[in-house]
């Protein structure tokens, strides 16, 4: 009997510890995933990135890193209107895609491909499609990070989710233009000159391939190892490194919220 | 599972840990002889992606710990995983890289790759003022065909 309880309260045990070592895991739920994309140059820019929308529930954070994009415009940061394309064949357009002829992709050109905005990528305010040329509260000049978290519209959450969500990256130096298109104004907006509208780069967002991003690098190294005898200043570097985490989970539980 | 480094001498069988709750990876016990680690939300070694395998570089008492060889891997050198249905995926190095850990590239690490790949990560940059490590170093590796 008693040897009996003895081989069943093994396995239990077992069990605990498992259920324990999934639970971090665990806490980035259903709502909570991931989707990336390799931005690719479009119309000779030069201009490649990467980008990732994090979604916990109807909130994602959005990154944004460009690089190669045209510098300055009018004599400031050449603004880059950024947006999500939504709800078409989620991919990027090739160069038969110029249906008229001047040698550029336009943004309309490209609308059958990737689709409408679902949101803007502004760097303050409005996201929805009515700033989809707020060209003063876009990231500018010739590489930048952009990072900002949001709410999603339910059209993106829905593209991000069935794989038809394209990033889309606007502003082209116009010397990279064939001179007739550079000198037309932009299909979007007569005011501005196509170079500013023209698209940079372009990327499909497809899902993670890791269940859950981790935050950052690891803690790969063993400090309480040093052996310099500054016992209290590891002890707050490690109090630093607690205070750190705790602001950590406070943000995210308020984007939770 | 478990790694082997026939270029330095390491073998290793791998923990199975997940995320803190702060959303960083769980790192393994930092006692001498611990061994490393594979993060349960990266991809399986040999599946398509970026598997994740983590390893302290030093251990409690100032020894080396199961990852103290990482930085003299060169391009081409193999790296096994002994999976456990017994078959073992053989991956060839690609690159080292040494990242500040307040600009870590996520995506570079972490995101989505076309085949199968390894990523080993471990700490550097040792600052002795403050006792703490400020880099990672992680080493890249592609399943050989």
């Amino acid at each position: 009997m008693n040897k009996k309880m003895r081989l069943l309260a093994v396995p239990t045990l077992a069990l605990g510890a498992l259920a324990l070592s999934t639970g971090p895991a665990m806490a980035h739920g259903e709502d909570s995933w991931s989707s990336q994309a390799t931005l690719n140059t479009m119309n000779n820019s030069g201009t490649t990135g990467q980008a990732m929308v994090e979604v916990h529930g109807m909130e994602a954070k959005v990154t944004v890193n460009v690089s190669g994009a045209a510098e300055t415009f009018m004599d400031g940061p050449f603004p880059h209107a950024q947006h999500i394309h939504i709800a078409a064949q989620g991919v990027c357009p090739g160069p038969d895609a110029d249906t008229d002829g001047d040698g550029v992709v336009n943004t309309t050109e490209g609308h059958p491909f990737y689709g409408h905005i679902g949101n803007s990528l502004t760097t303050e305010g409005d996201t929805s499609a009515d700033s989809a040329l707020a060209v003063d509260r876009f990231p500018g000049g010739s590489a930048y990070t952009y990072e900002r978290t949001f709410e999603l519209t339910p059209e993106t959450a829905a593209s991000l989710k069935d794989g038809s969500a394209v990033v889309v990256v606007h502003g082209v130096d116009p010397a990279l233009m064939p001179a007739a298109a550079a000198e037309k104004m932009s299909d979007l907006d007569e005011t501005l000159p196509a170079a500013a509208t023209l698209p940079a780069a372009c990327g499909t967002l497809a899902g993670s391939q890791m269940a859950a991003m981790p935050e950052g690098g690891a803690d790969t190294g063993v400090e309480a190892a040093a052996s310099n005898g500054n016992a209290a200043g590891i002890a707050v570097a490690g109090a630093g490194v607690l205070a750190l985490g705790g602001a950590a989970m406070a943000f995210r539980r308020r984007a939770n919220a | 599972m478990s790694l082997s480094i026939p270029a330095t001498g390491t073998e290793s069988r791998l923990l199975q840990l997940g995320l803190r709750e702060d959303g960083s990876l769980e790192v393994p016990p930092v006692q001498p002889g611990s061994p490393a680690s594979w993060y349960t939300g990266s991809p399986t070694p040999g599946e398509r992606g970026p598997a994740v395998l983590l390893g302290h570089v030093n251990a409690t008492g100032g020894g080396e710990g199961v990852f103290a060889g990482l930085r003299t891997l060169k391009p081409g050198d193999r790296l096994e995983i002994a999976r456990e249905d017994g078959s073992t995926a053989v991956f060839s190095v690609d690159r080292g890289e040494q990242y500040g850990k307040d600009e870590f590239p996520t995506l570079a690490v972490y995101g989505n790759t076309p085949g199968a790949e390894l990523r080993l990560i471990t700490c550097d940059g040792f600052d002795p003022a403050t006792g703490t490590f400020d880099d990672n170093y992680v080493v890249y590796a592609t399943l050989s065909p």
